[in-house]
């Protein structure tokens, strides 16, 4: 009785099937596409733009940060950028084009770790590349912190401190390069979290020593001379350090260390895709 | 789902599934959770896993309409995420052709917080509909549904029956080439379970292919025609809907009602106990499938706890319950033949079976020596193929009298569900 249960079929098929020819048509690529633009808005939504007010609050919330990283680093640490000739308020774009690269790839990381588990009734029901999730939460805050970064720079130069937008393509290749680093983490750590769910709390504690062993609030200089090579073994070393010296002028990053940070990127990026690809078939296993 | 052979391809199977098996890995602890990674990514060994679902091999054409019945975690829900590509199988291959509509155990992936609305736009997206598609078919959604003011709330205040209501009305709007869903029917209300069946019944006739799995054999009988019976992960029954559904109706009766278990009445230890019973040399609770004027051969071993000889006695019943025919070893003037101390075996064959076409259930059972006293009883069922206009249970022997014969009158091809009726 287990033989396959080849049945007649029925001579009223005829009339249907002109419609799916169309919809076969449209190729994997744009529904893929069409998916993760779909999440993406979903994920900007559920931020903040899904109130009213949200959009306001996403322009006013960095300058915010801002204002009060400037104050504190000024009034309270008194923290001055190395040499005597620096303005007191050199500080406030040197701590910007550190914190808001941060910003944007720890958010990007932290949201892409949890991004299968968050959306595990949706892997359970339907079939779908899974990656979309992954890639729709590190897009959508690399768009926020993005946008919050552009407003941030006009607002520094603004406030008079010259900024030097010639260097913005670089700038904004370098953010593509962060990107990058940023979804091949979140690859890496969403395929991982469903094995392995302490994951993201681990995570929540290893971010932040990430951040300040890397020159985010901080510039090299600051360190004793034996320590600062050590910068170097943090990937993110690079990215603050790579704006301050093109977008304000503030020491200079080596093509070496640009190179170094490309293939790190690219890498990092390609274990993360490895990983993921070779998990993503047995998810629902796990979740 | 790219290529699909479509106004010609009457015979092209939509589903293909050969030797499909799933198993579920075994984690209980988080450190087996860890060791399965390991394993995963270094492509080193087994994961320790339990199988679900075993050696399915199916083929839905084009037009068919299959009902996935059975008990619960039988792997029907299993079978339908391998078919969807929601779940890699451990073993064999699924290979599905068009569009999927798929509405998996309730709800189609909805995000619990976000409105009626926005979920459509993400099972729209998903199903690849593009913006305009969507715009064209939200009225007929939101029509479906019938749902009210609800459209605009989040999910997590949906009732379970808005919640598939909802779920129905989008894949219905999506006029997929392969309908799956999964014990839809049973939440909705019931005017929406009217609609539902009514809008499958439209769906089928234009050619479209379902793939249901229900627990209501009304439903089963009423929109597929052909049923597939999974039991303990494994296929125990596929073919005609009815033949299908009452073996499975038969297999519950016998479940519930019958003798209880038989591991039960092996312990108690009764005098006279079934321990075989088989058709024609099979023992499966499936129907065996026999043509007419085939042999049915019935095969019984009883073991007899004081060594006594037992009288053993077999009965062919219709489906409904009427008695066909009954003969025991004593009318017969036999005696079973002793196989051991305790083991008795007796067989019986009908040459050239009268029965008409048709389901029917055998039952044997072992009475005392003296034939009074029943004790055990054993069922199977058989299902009698063949064509034919005669009726009743059986054919008798018949001949006419100063009859010109003619040539056979060519029988309109039937097929085997039509002719038992």
């Amino acid at each position: 009785m287990t033989e396959p249960a080849r049945c007649a079929a029925s001579c009223k098929t005829s009339m249907k099937s002109t419609h799916a020819t169309t919809d076969m048509a449209r190729s994997s690529r744009t529904k893929t596409w069409a998916i993760t633009t779909h999440f993406i808005r979903r994920e900007l939504r559920s931020r903040y733009l899904g109130s009213l007010s949200g959009s306001v609050w996403a322009l006013l919330q960095p300058l915010m940060q801002l204002a009060i990283y400037a104050f504190v680093w000024t009034y309270v640490f008194k923290m001055r950028l190395p040499g005597d000739d620096a303005a007191q308020t050199a500080i406030v774009p040197f701590l910007a084009l550190g914190v808001w690269p941060w910003n944007a790839f720890s958010e990007a990381v932290m949201r892409s770790a949890t991004a299968i588990q968050d959306n595990a009734g949706l892997v359970g029901k339907v079939a779908f590349p899974h990656g979309v999730l992954v890639v729709a939460a590190s897009s959508a805050s690399f768009l926020l912190h993005g946008v919050g970064f552009a407003v941030v720079l006009i607002v520094i130069e603004l406030l008079g401190i010259p900024v030097r937008f010639v260097m913005l393509p670089l700038a904004l290749l370098a953010f593509a390069m962060l990107y990058v680093l940023a979804l091949g983490f979140g690859y890496l750590f969403a395929a991982t979290q469903v094995f392995v769910r302490d994951l993201s709390q681990v995570l929540g504690q290893l971010l932040p020593l990430m951040m300040f062993t890397a020159p985010v609030l901080y510039s090299r200089d600051f360190l004793p001379e034996r320590f600062r090579p050590w910068l170097d073994w943090n990937p993110f070393t690079f990215y603050p350090e790579y704006f301050r010296a093109k977008l304000l002028g503030i020491g200079s990053v080596e093509i070496g260390a640009q190179i170094v940070a490309l293939c790190v990127a690219l890498g990092v990026y390609a274990l993360g895709r490895m990983v993921f690809r070779r998990l993503t078939a047995r998810f629902e296993d796990f979740l | 789902m790219n290529a699909v052979a479509t106004t010609n391809g009457i015979d092209v199977p939509l589903v293909v599934a050969r030797d499909l098996g799933k198993a579920y890995p075994k984690v209980f602890r988080p450190r087996d959770r860890l060791r399965a990674l390991g394993k995963l990514l270094l492509d080193a060994g087994e994961i320790e896993s339990v199988p679900v679902l075993r050696d399915v091999n199916l083929e839905v054409v084009r037009g068919e309409s299959l009902g996935l019945i059975g008990e619960n975690g039988a792997g029907k829900s299993t079978l339908l995420k391998l078919l969807t590509g929601v779940l890699t199988p451990t073993t064999g291959s699924v290979e599905v052709r068009g569009r999927v509509g798929a509405l998996l155990e309730l709800g189609a992936g909805f995000h619990p917080e976000y409105t009626g609305r926005d979920n459509i736009a993400m099972s729209a997206a998903l199903y690849g509909l593009g913006a305009d598609e969507l715009r064209a078919c939200l009225p007929e959604i939101v029509a479906f549904a019938d749902i009210g003011r609800y459209i605009d709330e989040p999910v997590k205040h949906y009732s379970s029956g808005m919640v598939v209501r909802l779920g129905f009305a989008i894949v219905a709007a999506l006029k997929p080439d392969l309908l799956i869903t999964d014990e839809v029917l049973a939440v909705g209300d019931e005017s929406f379970q009217k609609k539902c069946v009514r809008w499958i019944e439209n769906y089928l006739a234009d050619g479209g292919t379902l793939i249901l799995v229900s627990h209501s054999m009304y439903h089963i009988q009423k929109l597929c025609r052909h049923a597939l019976w999974l039991r303990q992960g494994e296929v125990a029954a596929v073919g005609d809907v009815f033949d299908v559904t009452q073996a499975y109706l038969a297999y519950h009766e016998r479940k519930t009602v019958g003798t209880p278990d038989r591991s039960v009445i092996a312990a108690q230890g009764i005098e006279f106990q079934l321990t075989q019973f088989a058709v024609n040399g099979s023992e499966q609770d499936a129907p065996t499938v026999l043509n007419r004027g085939d042999a049915l051969r019935l095969t019984a071993r009883v073991r007899s706890r004081d060594g006594r000889t037992p009288v053993i006695a077999f009965g062919i019943m219709r489906a409904d319950g009427t008695a066909v025919y009954g003969v025991s070893s004593e009318m017969d003037g036999v005696v079973p033949r002793r196989e051991s101390a305790e083991i008795w075996v007796a067989e019986i064959v009908f040459d050239d079976l009268a029965l008409l076409p048709g389901t029917y259930t055998i039952k044997a059972h072992p009475m005392d020596t003296e034939g009074v006293r029943l004790f055990d009883t054993l069922e199977r069922g058989i299902v009698v193929r063949g064509n034919t206009r005669e009726f009743g249970l059986i054919r008798l022997p018949h001949r006419w009298n100063d009859a010109l014969q003619v040539e056979l009158p060519q029988n309109t091809p039937r097929t085997p569900s039509s002719s038992r009726a």
